[in-house]
């Protein structure tokens, strides 16, 4: 099928407006607010962050009766390890978020809004800026937007390196200006969100799939995919396979075509071991698992795990399952932010425990320690940070057990992984 | 109203309550850390999650407003296991130094340790996060960033309530600590309730530091009389000795105590203190000063003028009204101060540094007496010759008594406040030592308690009143400071 988010020659606006681009902007602005919202909801969007929430749903939550400014905020803060998929889209097709930005803010009443870029991304920043330059010198972003009277503002905003600050409420925090930490919730963004007025905050590719939805219809949208999972997704793969990179694929697709179709199977020689299928916080899969996975929401729940970000992390048997993750584990230790003391202690007791079971001074009561102190961290925090850590750390033990015994026991890994390290 | 049902208890709240405020009222103490009833919520402890039925997630009880029909476990086993491992996680990096930390015996972790943990460590001593020790921040306080545990309240008492905003979580994870904001120092004169609100042994007292063990600490409800204000506190103290004051929180005046307040019992045994009489430079006993006093005073009694004192209580301005009324026989005294009166930094901290002068006016009201300006002028004009008064009082009448060479003769405590030209001092027990009724600004009468013995020798200012007038001849019938408050009408 056609791609609708990563297609050619639409990387400027003259190439963008040649495919048709902005006929949805001037669509949706001859439209009432609440049909543009409620097409968006037919379509059965869902964010595309990692945390899989109804758009339309979330956009609905704006107070009615809100008075003052609202907010509408790009989360394009692509920090989850595994994932690249947001960078891709900003690079090859920025004009499908800015004129998803603006339909979207015209849906939920929002005259201002902000793209919250990874702080790395600076080649794609000043790329947006100038796409956002083009398209404001056209009409589509400034003041009354296409003669509608409605009044779209957009910038973007470089955050400083912090992965946490990918979580809605950090980055709100970020955008304001103060240390990125989430907030405690309630009150939930839409309601008290970026300087305390109602927001919303959607993810780069959430944004991106809006402006086809709006101008070929939800029902549309909705016929790609599978029930409850519909539309197109960006699945990011690396790991050892032939053809490592963005793909967007219908959602419901067999993992296994993803893998030995799309990304031509792994490489010569290699033996799949197991997949994190949706960024590095969602439980692994064992190669048999993942074999059977289809790759919508549904049936990567029902496997134990989640569509996540669609960062497909491919990993074959000459890696050491605790060596993984103990980067991993290095990773989450490093962005904590420390508010919450399960996540605080908890990831950098985490790291402790790896380093010394992959060091070797590790005993077998520490692999029961290592699910304990993950256990007690699941849900108890303020942002799923801690989960992000506790996630991997139990799936990863818990399938693969024997590799962790075999360090505490003083063997290395499994003998096709001991030549890596 | 939402109706809640906490561990099978029922109550009807206002809306907005925190289930965790709910419990306290129906008596159920939820263990917390952050959480302070005066600051912002912030629930970043963990501590306190309690099990919300229909949630599928523990929720902390700070945070979550009680709603209709809500019904709530704080005894659960999975609460109770949730406590367990935020105490294990609390104390993986903590350096477990209760044998050195001032904290110990009143401290959170320890306490909360034994009442919700008692589980062994299973983390290796030797991979513990080391921080900063011992740093002294301020006039006041020394910081130990390896015992905190990072519940900013410190970090919130300074930017909600002296909104002086100098500290600052720095850094993140398992490696942030607390630190002062660049270019700020730690000086906002409210700094050592940091040392009461920390719950761990992160903010200490400098000047209470390796005092004393807090569980040898008796503790005297008694009055602050560093300022108009008059908050309630606690003086804690042992074998005679005064070791600190401490705030006790009430909806009329106070939540917090002031650095000044909180050193106002330093006075007590300082270098300074006052034993013995003091005719011009020289120390002499008791009664030769008492008998040097009186017949100071005799020798030109019509001339004698009394001045009350806004820093002396009730009792002891009565006693000095008795006096000029009763023993001098004059009308030359005066309890009228007027000072102004409020809060002048929107915290505590009075305009009127003295404690007392509403208490002075009921004195006033009860026996008349004239105007300050009055007394002034008849200094001035040599009328009053000889001015009896507390050393701290005579400030009022200075520049008259300097003008006419007018005699002093003061009751003091310190020697720092015997003012240059007193003639006499007469030394008195302070209201760390003897009972006294005081009088704040809002007109609320205020009580301070005895909790230290005086000075050998050192006796009350109405008792040395009731011996000057033995000594000039007439009887005031002063047995105790309740005697001294017949006449006088609270209001």
């Amino acid at each position: 099928m056609e791609n609708i988010l990563l297609r050619d020659k639409v990387r400027d606006l003259e190439g963008y407006f040649a495919c048709g681009g902005y006929r949805a902007l001037k669509k949706a602005l001859a439209m009432k607010p609440a049909d543009v919202t409620e097409e968006v909801k037919k379509s059965g969007l869902r964010g595309r962050g990692g945390a899989g929430f109804p758009t339309g749903l979330k956009w609905s939550f704006i107070p009615k009766d809100a008075q003052g400014p609202r907010y509408l905020v790009c989360n394009a803060d692509e920090g989850e390890p595994g994932t690249f998929k947001d960078r891709e889209l900003l690079l090859k097709n920025p004009h499908a978020l800015i004129e998803g930005m603006a339909i979207a803010g015209y849906a939920i009443g929002a005259s201002r809004g902000y793209i919250y870029v990874r702080g790395e991304f600076a080649a794609e920043t000043a790329l947006l800026d100038k796409a956002i330059g083009d398209a404001r010198a056209k009409g589509f972003i400034g003041r009354n937007l296409l003669g509608s009277g409605f009044d779209f503002e957009l910038s973007t905003h470089r955050g400083a390196g912090a992965y946490i600050c990918g979580e809605e409420t950090a980055l709100l925090e970020s955008l304001e200006g103060f240390k990125g930490q989430p907030r405690l919730k309630p009150p939930f963004p839409a309601v008290k969100g970026l300087f305390a007025a109602p927001t919303v905050i959607n993810n780069v590719e959430t944004l991106a799939a809006v402006p086809a939805i709006i101008e070929r219809g939800g029902e549309w949208y909705a016929s790609i995919g599978v029930p409850k999972s519909s539309g197109t997704k960006l699945f990011c793969v690396s790991g050892p396979v032939d053809r490592p990179g963005v793909y967007e694929l219908p959602l419901g697709v067999p993992l296994r075509d993803l893998i030995e179709k799309t990304c031509g199977g792994l490489k010569a020689g290699k033996r799949l071991k197991a997949v994190i299928p949706g960024g590095s916080s969602v439980p692994v899969l064992t190669a048999e698992e993942a074999l059977k996975v289809n790759l919508d929401y549904d049936s990567l729940a029902a496997a134990g795990t989640m569509l996540g970000s669609g960062g497909v992390i491919v990993i074959d048997d000459s890696q050491c399952m605790v060596k993984l993750l103990q980067v991993l584990a290095r990773f989450y230790h490093h962005e904590s932010c420390g508010q919450c003391t399960p996540c605080r202690e908890g990831c950098g007791w985490i790291e402790k425990l790896l380093d010394r079971l992959e060091g070797g001074t590790g005993t077998p009561a520490d692999i029961d320690t290592l699910v304990s102190v993950a256990e007690g961290m699941t849900g108890r925090t303020i942002c799923p940070l801690a989960d992000a850590m506790a996630m991997p750390v139990i799936s990863f033990v818990k399938k693969f057990r024997a590799e962790f015994e075999a360090h505490a026991a003083g063997r290395c890994c499994p003998p096709e992984a001991a030549g890596k390290h | 109203m939402p109706k809640i049902t906490i561990d099978g208890k029922t109550a009807e709240v206002a809306k907005g309550t925190t289930v965790l405020q709910a419990a306290q009222a129906l008596g159920i103490v939820i263990p917390r850390y952050c959480y302070h009833p005066s600051l912002s919520i912030s629930g970043n402890c963990r501590m306190c999650l309690v099990e919300v039925e229909k949630s599928p997630k523990l929720l902390t009880a700070c945070s979550t407003e009680a709603a209709d029909g809500m019904v709530v476990r704080t005894d659960s086993d999975k609460v109770k296991a949730a406590r367990r491992d935020v105490l294990e996680y609390l104390l993986i990096n903590h350096p477990l130094d209760c044998p050195i930390c001032d904290q110990a015996g009143e401290c959170g972790l320890q306490d909360y340790y034994m009442e919700h943990s008692r589980a062994k460590s299973r983390f290796p001593q030797e991979d513990k996060v080391r921080r900063q020790k011992r740093r002294a921040l301020g006039p006041h306080l020394v910081l130990d960033n390896e015992r905190c545990i990072l519940c900013t309240r410190c970090v919130r008492f300074c930017s909600e309530v002296t909104k002086t905003s100098e500290l600052e979580v720095m850094e993140r994870g398992d490696h942030s600590y607390i630190d002062l904001k660049q270019g700020k120092a730690l000086d906002n004169g409210y700094t050592l309730n940091l040392a009461d609100i920390c719950p761990v042994g992160a903010w200490t007292s400098r000047d209470f530091r390796f005092k004393q063990r807090v569980w040898f600490l008796k503790r005297t409800p008694t009055v602050c009389l560093g300022c108009a204000t008059g908050c309630l506190m606690e003086a804690h103290h042992n074998d005679g000795v005064l070791y600190r004051l401490v705030p006790r929180p009430n909806a009329e005046t106070n939540t917090w105590l002031c650095d000044h307040g909180r050193m106002t019992y330093k006075a007590v045994r300082a270098g300074d203190r006052l034993a013995k009489g003091v005719i011009k430079n020289g120390l002499i006993e008791l009664e030769p000063a008492l008998r040097e006093a009186a017949g100071r005073i005799d020798e030109n009694h019509p001339a004698a003028a009394v001045l009350g004192s806004p820093w002396l209580s009730v009792e002891d301005n009565a006693a000095l009204a008795r006096l000029a009324k009763d023993a001098i026989k004059t009308e030359n005294f005066c309890f009228d101060f007027p000072g102004a009166q409020g809060v002048k930094d929107g915290i505590l901290i009075n305009e009127d540094p003295a404690p007392n002068a509403r208490g002075a006016r009921l004195v006033k009201d009860a026996y008349g007496g004239i105007a300050l300006e009055e007394l002034r002028a008849r200094i001035v004009d040599g009328r009053v010759k000889t001015v009896v008064t507390e050393a701290r009082a005579a400030a009022f009448v200075r520049d008259a008594v300097k003008a006419s060479g007018a005699r002093l003769i003061v009751f003091a405590t310190n020697r720092a406040d015997i003012p240059p030209a007193a003639y006499a001092t007469l030394p008195y027990a302070c209201y760390f030592e003897v009972p006294g009724t005081f009088v704040n600004f809002q007109g609320l009468r205020r009580r301070a308690e005895p909790s230290v013995a005086a000075p050998e020798g050192v006796r009350p200012l109405w008792a040395l009143v009731n011996r000057l007038a033995a000594y000039s001849g007439a009887s005031l019938h002063l047995d105790s400071a309740a005697d001294a408050l017949k006449e006088i009408v609270f209001k």
